[in-house]
């Protein structure tokens, strides 16, 4: 099996290399595209907002079915879980 | 080797448990393979499953990640050796034939997966179109592509090799469909986006 590296506690990106980190710091639980200048987490409309973009961008997907994919997706990440 | 500690052996467990999954969706379908029907073909009690896998959603979701994680190996180790669409393609094909069986069963059963299911399969599709997208513009700065743009270009691709994989029973004599079409497919692709 695959040699398994660790997910980012906010939207599951597999974080490789310490560049997907933020801060690029390998201790950080959540990537650079959820976290702000100062590595903290985004606020969740923001992450959701770039999950959403990130699937019409990708494969030209409703904005809708985009929304409805993410909040299935963020639901129950460590730092969303239990939100609802 | 033998795990020695409990985490190693909880490790090893999960494992298991996601290759026996990943065998009886290619084999009975996602849909209609339940967390017993995995417990049970690898002599294991029901109970294990939950331990590891709150939901059956959770487990499907575990395979799919374990496709995600050798395609994302096959396409860093394509990179160490050529940038090219050609490559890419190559790559991404690679990892289809090797799980081509459950692929084949995720990508037909898809519209009936929950969207937990389904947006892991479409966070893949993404970074596949990462890699399809910075590959044709790296070609199209060497004159060798024309300009499309990503979501086309991704869906032109996937629109093709799915067609192929749903109906692989009337493509392949053989068991692998990736095998015998592969290169057929890679080479037209390949043709439509010259300039």
């Amino acid at each position: 099996m695959a040699e398994k590296c660790p997910a980012c506690g906010s939207c599951g990106m597999p974080m490789e290399k310490p560049e997907d980190f933020a801060l690029g710091d390998v201790t950080r639980p959540y990537c650079r595209y959820c976290t702000d200048a100062r590595g903290e987490l985004l606020p969740y409309e923001q992450v959701l907002e770039t999950n959403v973009g990130f699937y019409v961008d990708s494969q030209g997907v409703t904005r809708a079915a985009a929304i409805e994919m993410a909040q299935a997706m963020l639901a129950d990440k460590p730092a969303w879980r239990g939100r609802h | 080797m033998q795990p020695t500690t409990r985490q190693e052996q909880k490790v090893v467990t999960r494992d298991r448990l996601v290759n026996a999954a990943m065998a009886l969706f290619a084999r009975k379908g996602i849909v209609n393979t339940t967390t017993a029907d995995v417990a049970k073909s690898i002599h294991m009690s029901h109970g294990v499953v939950f331990l590891h896998f709150p939901t059956r959603d959770d487990l499907v979701v575990a395979v799919i990640d374990e496709f995600g994680r050798r395609l994302s190996a096959e396409f860093r180790q394509a990179f160490e050796h050529d940038l090219g669409l050609r490559a890419v393609l190559h790559a991404h094909l690679r990892v289809l034939a090797e799980l081509e069986p459950f692929y084949a069963r995720l990508v037909t059963e898809a519209p009936m997966l929950p969207p937990k299911v389904r947006s892991t399969l479409m966070l893949l599709h993404a970074a596949v179109s990462y890699e399809l997208f910075q590959a044709l513009e790296r070609e199209r700065k060497l004159g060798r592509a024309r300009k499309i743009d990503r979501p086309l270009l991704f869906n032109t691709w996937i629109g093709l090799v799915h067609h192929y994989l749903v109906n692989r029973d009337v493509f392949a004599t053989g068991n692998s469909v990736i095998a015998e079409q592969g290169d057929i497919l890679v080479n037209h692709f390949m043709t439509l986006v010259k300039p």
